[in-house]
């Protein structure tokens, strides 16, 4: 029994504190060599995972879309993360959470 | 592709060479970044053994973003230091348009410098890749000036490769009235952004 709610609670932390990616869709954000700076702005943020993806962040814009990973023990935090993108010359305009299955979870 | 770095605190140094009217020149340009909004630029050319003058820029723009679209006006003033083998002040405006999507680049730039006014339109095609890709442009460029009036076409390559920016085009000349221009211009540059 002891083994059995040991086991519940390990299982039941590990998905809390589990790394968790987000996809932002970004407009304007059509040139590789232009987006440079979003990468770069967004994976010198303090909760991203530098350990997964390209310094923690993809950039993709044939969809105009950044996907970043972030850290186990790190809560993703919406405004630096805007605040970022802006400053590397564009704007986000919305964010998902990303499942382990791909669902997309819209963030407020 | 249109005045790199756009992201804030970002610069760049290129090395430019032009060819034309059987002469060379090496131009050493620069750029820092404030925001998109406002950059500053430099640009000091080099030929027959001199230095000219230092020509500073202002560009100040502003952007447009629109899903798989980006867009922006710019104006820049530029001023020209007695500097080097050259011992005047000039200055000149440039008021420019450029859009781009995924596939397609253009850019319309009207300046004014001394006593010259131009046009210069670049438009074509954008090909994009993972941490790469190319532009194939073609260029139209009209100058009109005391000196005389003249118009040139010919295509743009850039190739681009994570921070790096190779650019090379060749301009023919299609139209002179009353100028000293003959024969083409053929200029290669690389780029560096921070």
């Amino acid at each position: 029994m002891r083994t059995t709610i040991f086991a519940l609670f390990v299982a039941l932390t590990s998905t809390l504190v589990a790394a968790q990616d987000y996809v932002i869709n970004v407009n304007g954000m059509v040139c590789e060599f232009c987006s440079i700076g979003v990468a770069k702005k967004v994976g010198g943020l303090p909760f991203i995972d530098r350990e997964k993806y390209d310094n923690g962040v993809i950039v993709d814009i044939e969809n105009q879309i950044v996907t970043i990973a972030v850290k186990e023990d790190a809560s993703m935090e919406k405004s630096a993360l805007f605040s970022a993108i802006e400053s590397g010359g564009y704007n986000p305009v919305a964010i998902w959470k990303l499942m382990p299955n791909g669902e997309r979870i819209a963030q407020p | 592709m249109d005045m790199a770095p756009r992201w804030s605190d970002g610069y760049g140094v290129q090395s430019r060479i032009e060819y034309f009217n059987s002469e060379s020149t090496t131009w050493l340009e620069g750029v820092y970044t404030f925001d998109k909004s406002v950059r500053v630029t430099f640009k000091l050319p080099h030929s027959n053994g001199d230095f000219g003058g230092l020509i500073l820029g202002l560009p100040l723009k502003k952007y447009r973003n629109d899903g798989a679209k980006t867009s922006n006006w710019s104006i820049t003033p530029s001023l020209q230091l007695p500097s080097g083998n050259d011992a005047d002040w000039d200055a000149g405006l440039s008021l420019s348009y450029s859009a781009e999507s995924p596939k397609i680049y253009q850019l319309y730039d009207l300046y004014r410098w001394e006593d010259r006014t131009g046009l210069d339109i670049n438009v074509g095609l954008a090909f994009p890749g993972k941490g790469s890709g190319m532009f194939a442009l073609w260029d139209i460029s009209a100058l009109t000036s005391d000196k005389g009036d003249r118009i040139q076409t010919g295509p743009v390559f850039v190739y681009f490769n994570k921070n790096m920016m190779l650019r090379a085009e060749y301009k023919a000349l299609v139209y002179e009235h009353k100028s000293d221009w003959s024969g083409g211009q053929f200029s290669v540059g690389v780029g560096f952004v921070y």
